[in-house]
């Protein structure tokens, strides 16, 4: 469906990565940067949840 | 040194290489079956957790010989379809002389080897799911049929250079997300539709009881374990070596002759782990689903491990370790007992894999004459094989033990636990369960 190869022949190819070399790569990076702090944050919840239960 | 003297040097370090290289890779992959052990006598209450290790070495031990008689030969000479090559057969043939040392053949055992354990992968994947009610003689016979039949028609037809789903749809599965994980995870579901729940999972009014197993620390143990062994798994699906420059000494291959990279492997097994642990504890902070959420990621990016950017990888996982956990509750309200998850982490997440290839990796430029490149409608439709191939032996198969009275053990024994069929104690000062 999406056209994400960097190259059009295997002859002399190099980084053959999903958009490899364009705009692409970077859009996923900071997708998976969003991703990381998610759950960074749903922890936090979790745990300042669970000191206001069981906390002093 | 004379320059056949180089020759010859080269050769024989080329042939002892490729020898070396498999041998190691097959003995990696041990671990995932160490793994599955862990996981499941963990997943097990103590009543049956012999009976669940003991049931998960026997399809280890039996797909090995099995493998041998006839799983090779089927790998090697149906990848037309139903009707067999023979001349391809031919060095798949047990009695023949490709099948015992030989020293004019250092490449037969080792590719034999590593395929032997992608076929025990595969076979160990159903034994969780129906532990603590399946009886072992019919279990051993179903782990058989999926490990030395049922994958190797797969992998004939979609993880071979010549397999007709290759040649004629350009189906990509680099990493076997559809031909161990889809066939196993849909092999299960069938047999797990004609096995019924454990006594006490669902009440009369249709709610679910949580039965948890008697050692969740084992459990995540084993689970990382399946993830060390999966690095054997997927240097197993490289070839090494392959035709290029340097006479058949050029970049590494896919299973289908794809030029890729160990690196590229590396850097796509490691990142789809983390993203599917991740993502697991995201939707679930609960540490089985976060280790089980390892192999939903990996299991997701498989596909197209080769070609992957590592981010993407990372974020594929991620989705496959949030879907695990969805699917799994999904099967429990249709009152499908799948102890480990089995179905939704390879099945559903198998599905995943190669529908994400289609989407995200169209485009490429195919490495053979005449074959299709990759596209959506091509993987979609060999996720319909796979499907098809693992859920209807097991279903079928499973139908008739059941009709028979041989598939399920009695309520009675569940509830005294399986171990009472077993020569032995796991815990002989008798931990309550």
């Amino acid at each position: 469906m999406l056209n994400s190869s960097p190259i059009t022949s295997w002859e002399g190819a190099t980084a053959f990565f999903n958009w490899a070399g364009t705009g692409g790569t970077v859009f996923w990076f900071l997708v998976m940067v969003v991703l990381c702090c998610l759950p960074v944050w749903v922890s936090y919840k979790a745990e300042n949840a669970a000191e206001e239960e069981y906390g002093e | 040194m004379t320059p056949e003297e180089i020759t010859l040097a080269f050769e024989w370090s080329k042939r002892i290489n490729l020898e070396i290289y498999y041998f190691w890779t097959t003995a990696i992959m041990i671990l995932i079956h160490v793994g599955f052990l862990m996981y499941e006598m963990g997943a097990s209450r103590v009543k049956h957790t012999l009976a669940s290790g003991t049931k998960n070495i026997l399809a280890f031990a039996f797909v090995i010989p099995t493998f041998y008689m006839f799983g090779w030969w089927i790998y090697l000479a149906m990848y037309n379809g139903f009707v067999p090559d023979f001349a391809a057969g031919v060095g798949g043939v047990p009695w023949g002389d490709y099948m015992g040392p030989n020293l004019d053949d250092n490449a037969t055992g080792v590719f034999w080897g590593a395929f032997t354990l992608f076929a025990c992968t595969t076979a160990s994947i159903m034994s969780g799911s129906v532990i603590e009610r399946i009886r072992m003689a019919a279990f051993i016979i179903l782990a058989v049929v999926l490990g030395s039949v049922a994958w190797n028609l797969s992998a004939s037809w979609g993880w071979h250079p010549s397999g007709w789903m290759v040649t004629k749809w350009g189906y990509h599965d680099t990493g076997a997300s559809g031909v161990v994980h889809i066939i196993s995870g849909f092999f299960a579901l069938g047999v797990l539709i004609n096995l019924g729940p454990r006594v006490g999972k669902y009440n009369a009014d249709g709610s679910a009881n949580v039965i948890r197993g008697h050692s969740l620390p084992m459990t995540m143990v084993g689970l990382l374990l399946i993830v060390t062994g999966f690095f054997g798994f997927f240097a197993a699906c490289l070839l090494y070596g392959g035709a290029g420059e340097f006479g058949g000494m050029g970049q590494w291959q896919n299973i289908y002759g794809g030029s890729t990279t160990l690196s590229a492997f590396c850097f796509n097994i490691l990142m789809s782990v983390a993203g599917g642990m991740i993502g697991g504890y995201f939707k679930t902070r609960d540490p089985f689903w976060m280790m089980s959420g390892a192999l939903c990621g990996v299991i997701s990016a498989a596909a197209g491990l080769d070609m992957w950017d590592p981010s993407l990888a990372f974020c594929i996982g991620f989705a496959g370790g949030v879907l695990g956990p969805i699917a799994a509750g999904l099967l429990d309200r249709l009152k499908i007992d799948d102890v480990v998850g089995a179905v939704s982490v390879h099945g559903i997440c198998g599905m995943w894999g190669l529908l994400a290839v289609g989407i995200f990796m169209g485009g490429y430029p195919s490495h053979a004459e005449g074959v299709p490149p990759i596209s959506f409608s091509g993987q979609f439709m060999g996720m319909i094989v796979m499907m098809l191939i693992g859920f209807v032996p097991g279903y079928v198969l499973s139908f008739i033990f059941n009709l028979f009275g041989v598939l399920r053990t009695s309520d009675a024994v569940q509830q005294v636990g399986l171990d009472v069929e077993i020569a032995n104690d796991a815990y002989p000062e008798k931990i309550k369960s």
